[in-house]
């Protein structure tokens, strides 16, 4: 698989699998800028990368169901927990690769949407240590 | 899997629920009014990772007589009603789960609403659209 389109990224949260009530994941690892910038940079700024960090950004589609995605996320609210995204698929290879590590889950939304409209949320979980890829 | 004949029976079943309409989950050729019949009109796939969510739209069109223009028009506003025994958002919503076939369903929209020519007779009708969420 090269470039694909997007139907069935795997998302699991605390060993449970929500990827069936998700409809968005990223990922995004960045680091900190830590400026350099001397009276030897020529009047340009100066950069070093920081300390690293991540974002799991999720969209979800509200299920209260047993082994859902609210029954799940609600008791861990200001819990770290594992996290695995594998992308492009349910199997983790070499073109479907898994990033894994443990986020703080921050907040939970139980109740959203507007009439007339499916119930969905969004979060945003920020890492808490290493991130790892996995190709196998 | 998503059976697509049980939704539109369950749809059927539902509409059956208002008195003196008959139904039908799929086209007859010949409509006796007044009849609803339900069609697939669309479905919407991928809506959540691993085909967690599948949106299907289904048509229904109800067709009644035009023997006499007002009986016609009286009888389709109480079809098209938001609530009353009559409703077809009602009847259809009376159970969302469609038999347990789908996560939910809600009846969106009547989309149309004008005559209709079968087999040289002129019937009224309308029609709505339904969201099914499996």
């Amino acid at each position: 698989m090269a470039k694909y389109v997007v139907t069935s990224q795997s998302v699991t949260i605390n060993s449970v699998d929500l990827s069936a009530d998700c409809a968005r994941a990223e990922l995004v690892i960045s680091s900190a800028d830590v400026e350099t910038t001397d009276f030897s940079s020529g009047g340009f700024v100066e950069l070093q990368g920081g300390l690293k960090s991540g974002v799991l950004n999720l969209d979800f589609h509200a299920d209260y169901a047993s082994g859902k995605v609210s029954d799940t996320l609600e008791p861990l609210v200001g819990q770290v927990v594992t996290f695995e995204v594998i992308a492009g698929g349910a199997t983790v290879g070499a073109e479907t690769p898994s990033f894994s590590g443990s986020v703080l889950i921050n907040s939970f939304t139980p109740v959203a949407g507007a009439v007339g409209d499916l119930a969905t949320f969004s979060v945003s979980f920020p890492t808490s240590g290493a991130i790892t890829k996995a190709t196998s | 899997m998503t059976d697509i004949t049980a939704l539109r029976q369950a749809i059927a079943t539902n509409l059956a629920t208002i008195s003196g309409l008959r139904t039908d989950s799929e086209v007859p050729d010949n409509p006796n009014p007044p009849v609803a019949i339900v069609e697939l009109e669309g479905i919407d796939y991928d809506g959540a990772m691993q085909q967690g969510l599948t949106t299907l739209m289904f048509k229904i069109i109800v067709i009644v007589s035009r023997q006499s223009d007002r009986v016609s028009q009286r009888s389709l506003n109480a079809y098209a009603s938001q609530d009353g025994a009559r409703s077809i958002k009602i009847a259809v919503e009376s159970d969302r789960s469609l038999n347990g076939n789908a996560m939910d369903c809600r009846v969106q929209s009547l989309t149309s609403v004008g005559s209709l020519e079968l087999n040289n007779t002129e019937y009224s009708a309308i029609e709505f659209s339904v969201a099914v969420y499996v």
